[in-house]
């Protein structure tokens, strides 16, 4: 009887005992979402839609390469097919942790390496309703996070994470994650603006599993206030398939390997 | 007669009468509190027509905002210091928490976009992230301020000294309370620097605030100043409370019906009220006559009765000219004048019915001792103004020939002034020269680009044209063309933003401030900008497929003309340089360009219907061309001059002058109406009698030839009724004359209109029909025809 009791204690102790702090909620939500494998590789569709229903494209392949734990540095090589008279720029991303990240681009029409510097905290992402910061990651020691409660979003139990950014660097005042307790991905985020007044929405909307890591395939980005939306789909998704170091280079810039960006 | 047994149902009812009309004043005014006002000029044209269909698809197609405030900050010491940019900065933060406020969009140094080269690295950031620390920052956000062509005269004036916050509202924003509020957050920083206010919003919801102001205040007041002269003119104080009694029913009436059937309060029908008042004043007539029969008959009733027969017939003519000139407004484009020209239509017609019934009623409650007390002063002979108005017609009837000598005169003196009237509707000079919204407007004309705005829009026939160097030299050329004309201070386009990320991208060499050679260049640039640009920097200059680019164009002036010029500009730049592309004009500024075309033209066309009308009303009513034609001329040469006048004095002739002289046809006309159906009815009643009637038998003893007969019944005519003709114009007058201290100027427009017309009108008619009577009498009287 006391030796059933002691199994109950054990089974019900990680939620008392190993209970996570809200840190250690972002983390691993961080880790799942834009960390998984050695690297990754997909075909990326971004529908740009405005209120009245227009549409802007753009198709890139992206190739991704982490260094390090998760939350440290990381290479992006983006490969541009769509819109058309952009083909064949190419665009690279060094990303770290702290400091500010460096980026090239390349302008195949003057045949031109440049580095540009971007506010990646508050500009659009080649005019997406996505900020530089939301497509790369957000450090999180930039804000100061708290459990605001847990529920069921749908079928999923989610941690509902209020992040708070500690300077007024980014456009909202706080974001709502609704973080999934099973595999640790952002189900749903809400950015309010400095009037307190929800603005923009983020959604995962299909989760699939890619070679053991559950990946976000589709995901919108809402802006309530202007009525535009961004809705990217991740085709062919792919991860430790092998990318060299000397990829992310200004020579492959120029002229990115066919293997890779097909 | 079913009028006369109105008239008879009140005199023997008149309680009942006046409840009822209590009753549905009360039942009208339960519709009050559902008053909205639309100050938006907007809507003077109907969301359907093709300017207002165009111009929203202009603004769905670029993103762009209804509305627009411009905050100016000036600092006589220059803008760029560390204290003054951190102002700004807080400013700019505190605004973008205003609720309403397109905060993503708003535009001043801490969030518009720039693009910069800095040791190679290409930037497309906010202009102003950090504030200027120390002298190597400061000098460096100078350059990047001034170096940028994009910003020179949008966000920094030329001398440094002033900036301007672009800040877009959200619809349905309430102009004037952001307004308000930004004023407060000024009004908390300390120093050297001005702020401004400008915008159409704020000047739309600004007028909007002060129009209740006139309703509230004004017409009260224009009440209270006719009640005082309709006391001093009858001292008789039921008399005058009457006649506002019937004033305030016929005004409640009125406005609780175009209240019930929804319609906002315009600036129009804000005036409503005044003019209602003044209309009213044609029972004076009534009242002038009554005063006269009881002074013959001392029989109340009976003079009630016998007055409502005399004057019944003019009565209920000038109403239906007055009506009719109202009702044409409404075949008009422009909706408030449609509304307002409704509303006082009915109100007319509510007016004239409770002249049948109110008044009588009223009249039965007058004591008798205090109408003999106060009709004692009515007698032509020794009434001084009556004196007066014998010797003004007097004038025309014993000379005539020089009378209309002189009106020839004046006649082509006024047909060259009104060859100097120039049709324009700027909303801005709306307001007061010194009042905020004319200051800020005038400052940020004379630092910055211009507050209002236009849009000129290339169309192209097919996608990605827009990207190609042919399409983008040819914007360019026309943007100089444009920028040469002295009302344009600045244009943006696309354009701009390539030929920029050119330079930047070629180490920020001049030689490259140019459109690139080929269509990939511009197509990578742009998707360059856009790749960390605010996706309203491109949404606002070009359309998703790059098939229509928008140019913005900045003027220096509200004033219809400066639109004009641009399209005419436009056109000539496309006849001397062939393009596939097409040219649109769009924007607030050729919306009131179009609006400004069609009230002229409706002023014509309602013109023309009013003449029309008028005329035919006046033919029914004297069953005579000859005479209705006669009545006309005073009526036509009144308006005449005043348009002489508004010509030689440069007053732009806009939407509250174009409206007034509809009405002016029909409300001048009632004086003409009123004397030559009581002449004709003198002239009647002599004939039968077959001397004069009973008072100017003692002054004209023995038998009158056609002639003397004539003469003195235009003198008693002058004397009597004449009076009556007096009494209502300076009534009328006065009711308006307290719209000339209204802090709006449309209203002292208005004011100043009726003031002169009905004075004028009222001298004219006494003095000119006499005088056209006598010349013409062989006409007139041809057959023995009366």
């Amino acid at each position: 009887m006391a030796w059933y009791l002691i199994v109950l204690l054990v089974m019900l102790l990680p939620f008392e005992v190993f209970a996570l702090s809200a840190e250690d909620v972002m983390k691993k939500s961080q880790a799942a979402f834009l960390y998984p494998g050695k690297d990754f590789k997909a075909r990326v569709g971004m529908k740009l839609i405005s209120k009245e229903g227009k549409e802007r494209i753009r198709e890139m392949t992206m190739l991704r390469k982490n260094y390090g734990e998760p939350g440290g540095d990381q290479k992006l090589f983006i490969y541009f097919f769509q819109p058309a008279d952009v083909k064949d720029m190419t665009f690279m991303v060094y990303k770290y942790p702290v400091k500010d990240d460096d980026r090239w681009l390349f302008v195949p029409a003057i045949n031109m390496v440049r580095r540009i510097a971007a506010q990646d905290k508050t500009s659009s992402f080649v005019g997406s309703d996505f900020t530089y910061e939301e497509v790369s990651g957000r450090d999180i020691v930039d804000d100061t996070h708290s459990i605001v409660k847990e529920e069921k979003l749908g079928a999923k139990d989610c941690y509902v994470i209020k992040s708070t950014p500690k300077a007024a660097d980014v456009d909202y005042s706080y974001k709502l994650s609704w973080i999934d307790k099973a595999n640790f991905l952002p189900v749903k985020e809400e950015y309010y603006d400095r009037r307190g007044e929800l603005y923009k929405v983020f959604t995962a909307d299909e989760v699939k599993d890619v070679k053991g890591f559950p990946t976000v395939t589709k995901r919108t980005m809402k802006n309530l206030q202007s009525g535009h939306r961004t809705e990217v789909t991740y085709l062919k998704s792919d991860y430790n398939i092998g990318i060299e170091d000397s990829l992310f280079s200004e020579r492959f810039l120029r002229l990115p390997p066919k293997k890779w960006i097909e | 007669m079913k009028r006369f047994s109105l008239v008879e149902f009140s005199v023997r009812h008149p309680k009942l009468i006046v409840a009822l009309a209590v009753i549905f004043a009360i039942a009208f005014m339960t519709q009050f509190p559902k008053m909205k006002t639309d100050t938006n000029p907007k809507n003077m044209l109907p969301a359907t027509s093709d300017v207002r269909v165009w111009n929203d698809e202009v603004d769905k197609t670029f993103a762009l905002y209804e509305d627009m405030i411009v905050v100016g900050i000036k600092n006589e010491r220059g803008i760029v210091n560390a204290n003054t940019l951190s102002k700004i900065k807080n400013i700019t933060d505190e605004i973008m928490k205003i609720k309403g406020v397109a905060s993503r969009d708003v535009n001043g140094f801490p969030t518009i976009t720039n693009v910069t080269a800095e040791k190679g690295t290409l930037r497309v950031a906010p202009l102003m992230t950090d504030i200027p620390k120390n002298e190597v920052e400061l000098k460096a956000f100078k350059k990047d301020l001034f170096d940028n062509p994009l910003f020179l005269n949008r966000i920094i004036s030329k001398d440094g000294k002033t900036t301007a916050i672009y800040i877009p509202l959200e619809k349905g924003a309430n102009g004037k309370e952001i307004a308000d509020r930004i004023r407060e957050i000024v009004k908390k920083e300390k120093g050297d620097e001005k702020y401004y206010v400008a915008g159409d919003p704020v000047a739309r919801d600004t007028f909007g605030a002060e129009m209740f102001k006139l309703m509230g205040i004004f017409s009260p007041i224009a009440g209270m100043i006719m009640f005082i002269a309709i006391y001093l003119m009858f001292r008789n104080l039921s008399l005058a409370i009457s006649m506002m009694m019937v004033a305030m029913i016929s005004i409640i009436w009125s406005m609780g019906l175009l209240i019930g059937l929804g319609f906002p309060i315009h600036i129009m029908s804000s005036m409503s009220p005044v003019f209602l008042m003044a209309i009213a004043t044609d029972s004076i007539h009534i009242f002038n006559e009554f005063y006269f029969r009881y002074k013959e008959r001392k029989d109340k009733k009976a003079a009630i009765i016998e007055t409502m027969l005399a004057v019944g017939r003019p009565v209920r003519y000038t109403a239906l000219a007055t009506a009719a000139g109202f009702a044409v407004l409404m075949f008009m484009h422009i909706i408030p004048v449609k509304v307002f020209g409704f509303g006082l239509a009915f109100g007319t017609v509510a007016l004239r019915l409770l002249s049948f019934s109110f008044i009588p009623a009223i009249l039965t409650f007058v004591k008798e001792e205090k109408i003999e007390k106060a009709s004692e002063r009515e007698d032509i002979g020794l009434s001084r103004t009556a004196q007066l108005l014998k010797n003004l017609s007097s004038l025309g009837a014993h000379k005539p020939k020089a009378t209309v000598f002189v009106g020839l005169i004046l006649l082509v003196v006024a047909v060259i002034g009104t060859t100097k009237i120039v049709v324009n509707n700027n909303m801005v000079e709306w307001f007061k020269k010194n009042s905020e919204i004319r200051i800020a407007d005038r400052v940020m004309n004379q630092a910055l680009g211009g507050t209002s705005l236009g849009y000129v829009v290339a169309i192209s026939r097919e996608d990605d044209f827009i990207k190609t160097p042919e399409a983008m030299r040819y914007i360019e050329g026309i943007q100089r063309h444009l920028e040469k004309l002295p009302v344009v201070g600045k244009t943006s386009s696309v354009v701009d933003y390539v030929k920029r990320i050119n330079r930047v991208l070629h180490n920020d060499d001049p030689k490259y401030d140019v459109v690139p050679e080929t269509k990939e260049m511009i197509g990578q640039y742009i998707f360059l900008f856009s790749m960390s640009a605010k996706p309203s920097d491109l949404d606002n200059v070009v359309d998703y497929p790059f098939k229509k680019a928008n140019i913005w164009i900045q003027l220096k002036t509200w004033d219809a003309q400066g639109m004009r010029d641009v399209i005419k500009a436009v056109e000539e730049y496309k006849m001397a340089n062939p393009t596939p592309m097409e040219f649109k004009p769009a924007g607030i500024a050729y919306f009131n360009l179009v609006w400004n075309d069609a009230v002229l033209w409706d002023m014509l066309r309602g013109f023309i219907i009013a003449m029309i009308v008028v005329f035919v009303i006046l033919a029914f009513n004297f069953r005579s061309i000859k005479w209705a034609i006669v009545g006309y001329i005073p009526l036509l040469f009144t308006i005449l001059l005043i348009y002489g006048v508004v010509g030689f004095i440069g007053k732009d002739f806009d939407m509250p002058i174009s409206v007034l002289s509809c009405l002016s046809l029909g409300m001048a006309v009632d004086f003409a109406i009123h004397f030559i159906s009581r002449f004709k009815q003198r002239l009647v009643e002599g004939q039968e009698s077959g001397v004069g009637s009973q008072e100017s038998q003692i002054k004209y003893p023995g038998p009158l030839t056609i002639d003397s007969r004539l003469t003195d019944s235009l003198l008693w005519t002058a004397a009597r009724p004449g009076k009556g003709i007096m009494r209502n114009a300076v009534l009328f007058a006065s009711a308006f004359s307290v719209m000339l201290f209204a802090p709006l100027t449309p209203y002292i427009t208005v004011g100043a209109f009726i003031v002169g017309m009905m004075m004028l009108s009222a001298i004219m008619t006494i003095v000119y029909l006499p005088a056209l009577i006598t010349l013409l009498k062989g006409w007139l009287f041809k057959g023995g025809d009366v």
